[in-house]
């Protein structure tokens, strides 16, 4: 996979998306929600993420934008039309700020980063490493799960409880197997640990997400355009 | 066997654990969203919402039965919509931020019980718990508060349902099965 490219840094682009997603919530703003949107698209371009799987991930969330939008003109009260873009477009808003971190970063750099100037947990950074470094196996288990009930003439729904048991003891055995193997490796929990990267963040970038949520907050709940 | 013992601190096997369990979970949402998007495309969106909501919920008080833990609904609620986001999700930042207030619902139902019970009445608590506080949240997230009365109220059943069906009813056989293997004590 090619590495991704973000200009600014991820866990400050982190913070940027959640101190306006929060918000977004509150906002009642077609036009912000928009603004949000073009100004993310430009954040992606600028990143040159893949045009390809973002126009897929936008056309996904198509069906969630409609719905929303549809079910204020049917059950809305009020101004049916303005309620309805406001939360048609809000799901854009969400999912375009969501892709300016998800689609510029890879799950380890992003870690790293919250590790390095959000100060997360080093067992938290490395545990959730850990497993999702088991990704691929963790899909084929589900898959193997499903297998083994089919030999034995069943078949598990996921409203029954044997599905998640089997879930839990895969959990409970590979964890504790990754954990041993981890720390006979030299990991100690609540240590300090050498950093072996360093992941760059000038203080302006702190500056700029400042910035933007304030001003965000600041046209969404006192000027409060259409 | 391995076993898991209960304390208060988060050990590194207590955070793999939750993060298998949630991509886990990231598998089985992606299997509802199917269900999911064939109704949310229409109007009927807020009963899909609703109809669903349990199975997202779950991840929360599954972690807290299994941990016991003050503070498990939450970060295990809050891990599984990470790995979400991070997989395949089409919510994007509102994933997170519903993750954390659904964990927070999750969390306040055991802290009813000054996290002593995480049985039936602690379960019942929690589900009630979620229940109130993401209708809350999506009166203003989802704009539920443009609906009119009747449709709220409808809306508000279905949920307690769904919640109370997954993240309860479900959630309890689930903690049983487990008991009887003796692995976590």
């Amino acid at each position: 996979m090619p590495k991704k490219k973000h200009l600014l840094n991820t866990a400050v682009m982190t913070v940027i998306m959640l101190g306006i997603g929060l918000p977004l919530s509150f906002s009642l703003s077609v036009k912000l929600n928009l603004l949000i949107c073009l100004l993310a698209i430009f954040y992606l371009i600028a990143c040159r993420v893949s045009f390809k799987t973002a126009i897929i991930v936008l056309l996904v969330a198509f069906p969630l934008a409609l719905g929303s939008w549809w079910s204020f003109l049917v059950f809305g009260t009020g101004d049916r039309w303005h309620t309805a873009w406001i939360y048609g477009t809000r799901v854009y808003a969400y999912l375009l700020l969501g892709m300016t971190v998800t689609m510029t970063t890879s799950v380890k750099e992003l870690l790293f980063s919250l590790e390095e100037h959000l100060h997360l947990s080093a067992t938290f950074v490395y545990g959730l490493l850990a497993a999702f470094n088991l990704l691929g196996r963790i899909k084929q288990e589900y898959r193997q799960i499903q297998y083994s009930a089919l030999i034995r003439g069943q078949v598990y729904h996921l409203w029954q409880p044997g599905l998640y048991l089997r879930i839990i003891l895969t959990a409970l055995n590979w964890s504790g197997d990754l954990a041993e193997a981890m720390t006979s490796q030299g990991f100690s929990e609540g240590e300090p640990r050498t950093q072996m990267q360093h992941d760059p963040l000038p203080v302006w970038q702190w500056g700029l997400a400042v910035i933007l949520i304030l001003s965000y907050c600041w046209a969404a709940f006192i000027i409060r355009p259409w | 066997m391995q076993t898991v013992k209960n304390n208060k601190r988060w050990s590194l096997r207590d955070v793999i654990f939750l993060a298998i369990i949630a991509i886990f979970f990231g598998i089985i949402y992606q299997l509802w969203s199917y269900a999911y998007y064939a109704l949310a495309a229409t109007p009927l969106k807020p009963y899909a919402n609703d109809l669903t909501l349990g199975v997202w919920i779950m991840a929360g008080p599954l972690a807290g039965v299994l941990l016991r833990k003050v503070g498990a609904s939450v970060v295990g609620e809050m891990l599984a919509s990470a790995v979400e986001m991070l997989l395949f999700s089409s919510w994007g930042a509102s994933t997170l931020l519903s993750g954390f207030i659904q964990g927070i619902g999750n969390e306040l139902g055991f802290a009813c019980t000054g996290y002593r019970n995480w049985s039936k009445t602690g379960l019942t608590f929690s589900a009630i718990g979620a229940t109130i506080v993401t209708f809350i949240w999506d009166l203003f997230q989802s704009g539920y508060s443009q609906y009119s009365l009747g449709l709220l109220i409808t809306l508000f059943i279905i949920r307690l349902i769904s919640i109370g069906f997954f993240a309860g009813v479900l959630v309890y056989w689930i903690q049983q099965l487990t008991a009887k293997t003796g692995l976590i004590k």
